[in-house]
């Protein structure tokens, strides 16, 4: 039988709203991550990979604003709960975290999502040991059990005395002891040798193949359901990249958690992931299963970052890089066609009109005209096309 | 490397640069024009009197022995005596110290207690009227001269409204508790909180508004890190992502924000000193400054500097207690 849906992003967008203008950095974005499975985004930088990740935790910063879109989770009892109050964010087993509250999305974070992020040395505090941060982690989690949805669960008897108490003397007492062990625990599991020793050692103390083993332990302390992995290796060296993403793989088989894993490498792409989204300017241009896009690419941009993959078997003398860079996201200047169309090999009049989502076989689907058997019928644009627009 | 260490590395270098202060304070007075003799003796001094005096006071040495001289009797707490009164320097100089130090600290306190929530409201509210209203007082009490405040203070509460007293310090800080615990009687302690109240707030403005700005920006800039993004990720109630983490380390170089204005505060209340007959060391240095009692002047130039270094080392052992990395690196 195959896996069920845990997550379903239905039409996201995600806006900056700067001095400069609207920046369009996520836009409409559909996918589905099914339980237990890694699902892949791959783009290059400035595609909108991290404001998606983001978005997925309601993460967003100012001036950043999540402004449409559903994001349908499945919590058999967030429904049960929202099914009398609110049965339009309701669908089944689903629930549309975009209708819910705030303090409704961040109950979630932790016990449902949580994220590694691209950094670790500038992910953690670094006036903080690592030890309190994940027990901190374990800490909030053990607060809200009782009452997931309270804010104030997480916070009783530690007030704004004691947190400012905590910045002058040590052991501010947010913490218990059982979370404490269950934070060594959690070090052990992510292979830190002396989790108990380096509980104590502060961020800068760490290496930063080890700082990623720490976050990973920070993110698995609520027992998550989805785990987004935003870059996890890009900051650290290769071998140890490998590392990571081992343990990534050794916890996902061991708790069934399904992954987001975002990244511009398409080898940790290939080596990771099911099914896989490739993005493009603040949309996903292409999707489908790992072999779907990997073998029967249809988006000429998906060929470019194939094409510009090294090959060790076959030393190519150059690399076939992809002219151009992704264009600038102003609302403004953005045209109502294909985004890719003006650094694209076979761009064609039907590109000037925004190409729809085109389902290929299975679940493949791409934005692109070549998906469509018919394209045959329009005429290639001439190749300084653009340029000559731009003169205009 | 432990705090200890650390600490004591510090001190190692306070010592240091004492010695150079002392150096430079000693070395002024060959730098400004003038024989202190003049400021000694009569207009009409004959040149034996003139002599005289300039052996009395060890003028006619050679100067590395006047120099060693003055190194060594200052190890011992001895600052040579006042040119013009005959009395003890360090007995006039230390006498003023517990007035400067009590201004500066209640000037501190004052801007302490006000600044940091003032800019972490500030910073909470960004762009919106609390926020508006915090820059607003900032940009004003940085803008505001010492002098104005400080009469316009005693002009409104003191004069118009009687609410405190225009200037002077009747009795210090430590006789005022003394009175508290020997007698149970809070009269001194009010009287003292009475007084330094206005002047405590005239030097303590610039400051507050100083911080408020540092504070506000220094926790946008927290905000805004990944770390903060990282605190939220993992299901941190607000309150605990604010002040648990972003404040904390908002804080730590703010504490050294703190204690260098403390530490000129010790030396550089002199208009503040002067507008409120405030005796302080401030004061003293410009009126030995004017009648060139040297004694005076480089016991205070001593003892200010001196002051600055401990500030300091206490300073750097708050930073490294604050954040973790100043100790390891």
């Amino acid at each position: 039988m195959a896996a069920r849906d845990l997550l379903r992003v239905r039409d996201l967008s995600t806006r900056f709203f700067t001095g400069e203008g609207q920046i369009n950095a996520v836009e409409s974005v559909d996918f589905d991550v099914r339980e237990g499975e890694v699902f892949g985004i791959v783009g290059e930088s400035g595609s909108g990979k991290s404001v998606t990740a983001f978005s997925l935790l309601d993460l967003v910063e100012s001036p950043g604003q999540i402004t449409s879109g559903e994001l349908w989770y499945r919590d058999e009892d967030l429904a049960a709960e929202f099914r009398e109050q609110r049965p339009e964010a309701v669908d089944g087993e689903f629930v549309d975290l975009r209708r819910t509250s705030e303090r409704v999305r961040r109950s979630l974070r932790g016990p449902s999502f949580s994220m590694v992020f691209q950094d670790p040395m500038s992910s953690f505090n670094p006036t903080l040991t690592v030890g309190e941060q994940i027990a901190e982690a374990v800490e909030v989690q053990r607060r809200a059990s009782t009452n997931p949805r309270s804010t104030r669960s997480r916070t009783q008897g530690y007030g704004l005395g004691r947190m400012l108490a905590g910045m002058v003397l040590p052991d501010s007492g947010y913490v218990d002891e059982d979370s404490e062990a269950q934070a060594v625990k959690l070090l052990e599991e992510v292979g830190i040798p002396d989790p108990a020793e380096r509980y104590d050692a502060y961020p800068h103390q760490f290496s930063g193949g080890m700082l990623q083993r720490a976050m990973v332990a920070q993110a698995l302390a609520g027992e998550p359901d989805l785990l987004v992995a935003d870059e996890p290796t890009t900051a650290l060296d290769v071998t140890i990249q490998a590392q990571i993403l081992n343990l990534l793989d050794d916890l996902q088989a061991e708790t069934g958690m399904s992954i987001v894993l975002i990244t511009h490498n398409l080898g940790v792409i290939a080596r990771m992931c099911d099914r896989v989204g490739v993005m493009y300017a603040g949309e996903i241009v292409e999707r489908g299963t790992l072999e779907e896009v990997f073998e029967q690419s249809v988006h000429p941009y998906t060929e470019g970052l194939l094409g510009s993959i090294p090959d060790l078997d076959d030393p190519a003398p150059r690399l076939q890089p992809i002219e151009g860079s992704v264009p600038n996201l102003l609302d403004a200047e953005m045209e109502d066609r294909c985004y890719f169309a003006d650094r694209c090999p076979k761009a064609m009049e039907k590109c000037l009109d925004k190409p729809p989502e085109i389902e290929c076989e299975g679940e493949h689907a791409a934005k692109c005209v070549l998906a469509e058997t018919e394209y045959h019928d329009s005429r290639r644009l001439p190749e300084d096309y653009f340029e000559e627009v731009a003169d205009d | 490397m432990s705090l200890g260490r650390f600490l004591i590395k510090r001190t190692v270098h306070g010592v240091f640069v004492v010695w150079g202060v002392v150096t430079v304070v000693f070395g002024l007075r060959f730098l400004t024009p003038g024989s202190p003799v003049n400021a000694v003796a009569p207009l009409d001094a004959s040149q034996e009197l003139r002599q005289r005096i300039a052996r009395d006071l060890g003028l006619n040495k050679p100067l590395y022995e006047q120099y060693f001289d003055y190194l060594f009797s200052l190890l011992q707490g001895d600052m040579g005596y006042s040119y013009l009164r005959g009395i003890e320097a360090s007995t006039l100089v230390l006498g003023r110290v517990p007035a400067t130090v009590e201004l500066a600290v209640a000037a501190s306190f004052i801007a302490v207690v006000l600044s940091i929530p003032l800019g972490v409201i500030a910073a909470n509210r960004r762009h919106e009227p609390a926020d508006y209203g915090a820059t607003l007082f900032s940009l004003v009490g940085i803008s505001t001269p010492n002098f104005w405040l400080g009469i316009m203070l005693i002009l409104v509460l003191s004069v118009q409204f009687g609410l405190f007293p225009t200037s002077g310090r009747p009795l210090g800080l430590y006789p005022a508790l003394a009175l508290l615990v020997t007698e149970g009687a809070p009269g001194g302690l009010l009287r003292w909180l009475h007084h330094i109240f206005l002047p405590a707030v005239t030097l303590g403005t610039y400051f507050t508004a100083l911080i408020t700005r540092l504070t506000r920006s220094g926790m946008l800039d927290e905000l805004g890190k990944s770390y903060v993004r990282a605190a939220r990720a993992k299901g941190l109630p607000e309150a605990l992502v604010r002040y648990r983490h972003a404040l904390r380390n908002t804080l730590v170089p703010i504490v050294t924000v703190v204690g260098l204005q403390l530490g000129t505060l010790i030396g550089g209340a002199v208009i503040t000193e002067a507008v409120f007959s405030w005796p302080g060391l401030g004061s003293f240095l410009i009126r030995s400054i004017n009648v060139r009692d040297w004694p005076l002047i480089q016991g205070s130039l001593v003892v200010i500097g001196v002051s600055f270094v401990l500030v300091n080392i206490v300073v750097d052992a708050l930073y490294a207690y604050l954040d973790p990395q100043v100790v390891t690196e």
